[in-house]
């Protein structure tokens, strides 16, 4: 199932990030994400085969760590989203599709303050309903 | 999910945003209501292009970005392309627009212009350019948004030399 997703914009600056577990761990949940980061500049900067897959948008799986798979995407603006899960294989980017256009959504709403976090209650639900369908439609 | 409007609204608002920052708004500081304009155009292209990248790949360089903008950007906002695209390969660009959506409504005869009897000519002409020019400011921030949430700060001027067809010039700051 899914942990955790989270939004961060181009100067590494965080959007929006939810934790879908009930555990106290949310903390541990926010460094992980912020550790992926890094990741994320080390892939794009230094690709290990460049050509077809310098530019797609779906990074994959980032890192595992013992209990957690990250997954990353990156727009061409620069906004990363983070996914990190338990158990749960992405293996294409639909979940991502979904998830960029209720962001895009999410920045066009002309009250939106760009580089400040994403404060829509429309959005946050959106991204549950995400969160919600995807976890069901794996395990089925 | 979209709901979509008629062009003439889209028009008639961006006629009417002009006519009011010139007229009531900043009355009499022409270049302060340039700038409001150009700013709301920055957060109408930064918002644009975000929406518009959505399906793409990532851009590997300032090119790219620019012929993006030419293209499908082009495409989406004003159903065409831009027609010439020059380069000084030094971070210049010139986008040229033969026949520019938003400037088509606008006459182009200033001789009915002129109230003063001296020189009537010049100062027409000069009016006339500085009321159309006034229009320009907002796509010229659209733009300098789209671009600026690509990664490529630059600053976009409009060269309206040679009616109806219009230029922007895209200056990519080094």
């Amino acid at each position: 199932m899914i942990a955790c997703v989270a939004v961060v914009g181009h100067q590494n600056n965080p959007l929006y990030i939810q934790s879908f577990t009930e555990a106290d761990d949310a903390l541990k949940l926010h460094h992980i994400v912020h550790c992926s980061l890094d990741v994320v500049d080390e892939r794009v900067n230094n690709p290990k085969k460049s050509g077809p897959t310098l530019n797609e948008t779906f990074l994959g799986l980032l890192y595992p760590t013992e209990n957690y798979k990250v997954y990353g995407y990156l727009t061409n603006t620069k906004v990363k989203f983070i996914i990190v899960t338990t158990h749960l294989d992405v293996r294409d980017a639909d979940f991502f599709r979904r998830f960029h256009a209720a962001y895009v959504d999410a920045v066009s709403n002309p009250f939106h303050v760009p580089g400040k976090k994403i404060t829509s209650t429309t959005f946050a639900e959106r991204v549950s309903t995400i969160v919600k369908s995807f976890g069901l439609s794996s395990a089925g | 999910m979209g709901r979509e409007v008629s062009e003439s609204c889209i028009d008639s608002l961006l006629t009417e945003m002009v006519s009011t920052y010139c007229t009531r708004f900043y009355a009499n500081k022409p270049e302060l209501a340039a700038r409001r304009i150009e700013a709301i155009g920055y957060q109408v292209g930064h918002q644009l292009s975000e929406r518009y990248t959505m399906e793409r790949p990532r851009f590997s360089d300032h090119l790219e970005a620019i012929k993006f903008i030419c293209k499908d950007f082009w495409s989406e906002l004003f159903k065409k392309q831009i027609d010439n695209l020059k380069t000084n390969h030094r971070g210049t660009f010139v986008l040229q627009d033969n026949r520019f959506r938003w400037l088509s409504r606008i006459s182009l005869d200033s001789s009915l212009e002129y109230t003063e009897s001296q020189d009537p000519s010049a100062s027409a002409e000069n009016k006339a350019a500085q009321s159309t020019s006034m229009h320009l400011y907002f796509p010229c921030g659209i733009i300098r948004g789209a671009l600026s949430n690509l990664g490529i700060p630059c600053a976009v001027s409009a060269d309206i030399s040679n009616l109806p067809a219009c230029s922007f010039v895209v200056r990519i700051k080094a």
